[in-house]
């Protein structure tokens, strides 16, 4: 079976993120970038499914600037086979729906537009809004199992178990489908030393706009239907208010939790 | 001149620099809360764990050559290796790796001492220091009698790294004393490689690091005389090898905890306000940052240089003793530094400043003190054996 897994670049939340004053975009120069974690876990799973079947392929995609060849890099490192990464100045500040216009055409493209099975992470951990995977989905006419904490391969079948607040529902769809995983399903593993070095080897092929037969008036900052009005820094940390047990240090307490609708 | 890494060496880098993050880093508050317990901070099975967790993925024997199963890494990426290990203060080592002597050893004893201790299954000890014989290593007692087939090895050792846990030893004893009266020591001592059922006992010293090096006492010992490492009479040279082996790799590991205290300083000074400003604004707390980071670049270019000229096949011992002495001094003042920009809260147990304070200390002692570095490159230099001018000439 061969697999896309879907994934991106993004600022290392573990530093300071910001936005460019210019256009209000995420600022891609002041912090390194990383694989997405989210993404490792569709990474990890596809490369399970395609081991434990012993045959098949797993493509890593991304769409993003030059510096996004490290996350693909890292996936390759970690197993994948061959990565694909979609770069054109033209898709800067693309938002969710042009993206995943991008990737949907980039599947199409990887697979000869027979796609069997595409995978994602639940979210970027940057942008966070999980919707790319079912816009993905509809593009290219897939079934769309969403937030899979468990995941099976059958005979032309998937099937997922999604867990919610209350229960957990057990989903099937028919193959070829997309499926976006959570960090629940897998414990991703690293590199190895051997992975690192043959990930230099793997290909990786580089594919423009055009080569995926779409317009630069389709994507970018100017075809985007969400922008970005303001953004300020996080405020500093208020100081924590201490109360000072003098007898009803208690009641106290339960004041302050009612106050603040934990009571 | 490029300085920069290769595309291999970053990748590595990288991978050390996550599981540092993700494996190790996550144990520091239990080490810390063990170690205030006066417990082991990092338990054997917990390093064992991780250990495992980084053979997995082919982290195993940095240095150790690939036909012995290691990775076979340049001393460039060792050192770059230990940097990243070195910015968690949790005592966590790659397993895999040997004594660079055990690598001399007859065929017969590295499938018994060499190969398991790669493994992991034997551990190793070197044992040349005695209480009479630091530094000057060319004044051990320790002796060994030849009983027919049989040496019998009589005397103590002091500040055994690994000591306690070891279960052989690589001890040097004179066995040629006239040889060694007149000064000869490329004659008379030899290396035994001995188990500890031949009798050999060990006594933990409790130091003020995490650093816990054992006395060893040999009292009438008895070993066959097949138990010789290399030749005998030529131990004096295999010591001298060992420890000059890997010097570079001390402060490249002090280097790390450096640029690990100085984040965390900085962090501390733009949060931490004094009479309305973060000290962060303070000239006295920027200056204090601004010479640490640049010692630590200086450092850093020391051990990279020293590393590089070990590949190169060089003779680097002067760039490694410079790298060592440098380390020693420069370390023990930043951790002084960042432990001062901390105040009050540096000098508690809830931080881990104190006790990089007290570990760095040793890095001016052990394996070469700096007054024995300072005498090996003056007297290098004097002699006309090296430049001033360093390697670039």
């Amino acid at each position: 079976m061969n697999i896309v897994v879907c994934v991106k670049y993004v600022p290392d939340s573990q530093s300071e993120r910001t936005f460019q004053e210019s256009d209000n975009t995420v600022d891609r120069e002041a912090t390194d970038g990383l694989l997405s974690e989210l993404d490792e876990y569709a990474v990890e799973e596809a490369l399970k499914i395609v081991e434990a079947r012993g045959g098949g392929e797993v493509t890593v995609l991304t769409v993003g600037p030059a510096a996004a060849a490290d996350a693909i890099k890292k996936a390759l490192q970690m197993g994948a086979h061959r990565g694909v990464h979609v770069q054109d100045d033209a898709i800067h500040g693309s938002d969710a729906v042009a993206t995943s216009l991008v990737l949907a055409e980039a599947v199409k493209k990887a697979t000869d537009g027979s796609p069997e099975l595409v995978l994602t992470g639940m979210a970027s951990t940057d942008g966070t809004m999980g919707v790319v995977p079912a816009m993905m989905a509809e593009r290219l006419g897939l079934p769309q199992v969403t937030y899979a904490s468990e995941l099976t391969v059958g005979d032309g079948t998937v099937t997922i178990r999604r867990d919610g607040d209350t229960a957990s529902e057990t989903v099937e769809a028919s193959l070829p489908a997309l499926v976006s995983v959570t960090d629940q399903i897998n414990e991703p593993r690293y590199p190895s030393f051997k992975g690192i070095m043959a990930a230099k080897k793997k290909p990786v092929d580089t594919w423009s706009l055009a080569d995926l037969g779409l317009e630069a008036s389709q994507v970018g900052l100017d075809a985007a239907w969400t922008t970005v009005v303001t953004f300020a820094q996080r405020p500093p940390r208020a100081q924590g208010q201490i109360v000072t047990d003098e007898g009803e240090g208690g009641a106290k307490l339960a004041e302050f939790l009612s106050a603040q609708k934990f009571l | 001149m490029d300085l920069s890494l290769t595309d291999d060496e970053r990748d590595i880098r990288q991978w050390v620099r996550t599981f540092v993050e993700k494996e190790v880093m996550p144990l520091e508050q239990d080490v810390l809360a063990r170690e205030r317990r006066h417990e082991r901070g990092l338990p054997p099975e917990e390093l064992k764990r991780l250990q495992d967790t980084a053979r997995e993925a082919g982290f195993f024997g940095v240095l150790t050559p690939e036909e012995y199963g290691g990775m076979g890494l340049s001393a460039v990426m060792a050192a770059l290796v230990e940097v990243e290990l070195g910015r968690s203060f949790v005592p966590f080592r790659f397993a895999g790796d040997a004594d660079n002597i055990l690598f001399h050893a007859n065929e017969a004893q590295q499938e018994e001492y060499l190969r398991p201790t790669i493994e992991g299954t034997r551990k190793s000890c070197f044992a040349i220091t005695e209480p009479g014989a630091g530094s000057d290593a060319r004044a051990i007692r320790t002796s060994a009698r030849r009983e027919g087939d049989e040496w019998v090895i009589n005397g103590e050792k002091t500040f055994i790294t690994g000591g306690v846990e070891a279960d052989f030893v690589m001890v040097f004893a004179v066995t040629d004393p006239e040889a060694h009266k007149e000064g000869r020591t490329g004659e008379s001592v030899t290396c035994f490689l001995v188990d500890r059922d031949r009798g050999w006992t060990s006594q933990q010293i409790d130091t003020m690091g995490e650093w816990g090096p054992a006395a060893l006492v040999f009292d009438d010992v008895r070993v066959p005389h097949s138990a010789i490492l290399g030749e005998e009479g030529k131990g004096f040279a295999l010591a001298m090898q060992w420890i000059g082996k890997g010097r570079y790799l001390l402060p490249a590991r002090a280097l790390g905890g450096c640029e690990r205290m100085v984040e965390m300083a900085m962090e501390w000074a733009r949060n931490r306000v004094t009479f309305g400003k973060p000290i962060a604004e303070r000239q006295a707390i920027q200056w204090m940052i601004a010479d640490s980071a640049t010692e630590i670049e200086a450092l850093r270019w020391l051990v990279l240089s020293a590393a590089w000229q070990v590949d190169e096949g060089r003779d680097s011992r002067q760039a490694q003793s410079m790298a060592k002495l440098f380390g020693g001094v420069k370390c023990n003042e930043i951790v002084d530094r960042m432990l001062q920009v901390h105040g009050g809260m540096g000098y508690t147990r809830e931080l881990p400043l104190e006790r990089w304070y007290r570990e760095l200390r040793l890095l001016r002692i052990y394996e070469g003190t700096d007054e024995i570095q300072r005498r090996t490159l003056a007297r290098n230099l004097l002699k006309g054996h090296v430049s001033v001018r360093g390697h670039l000439g």
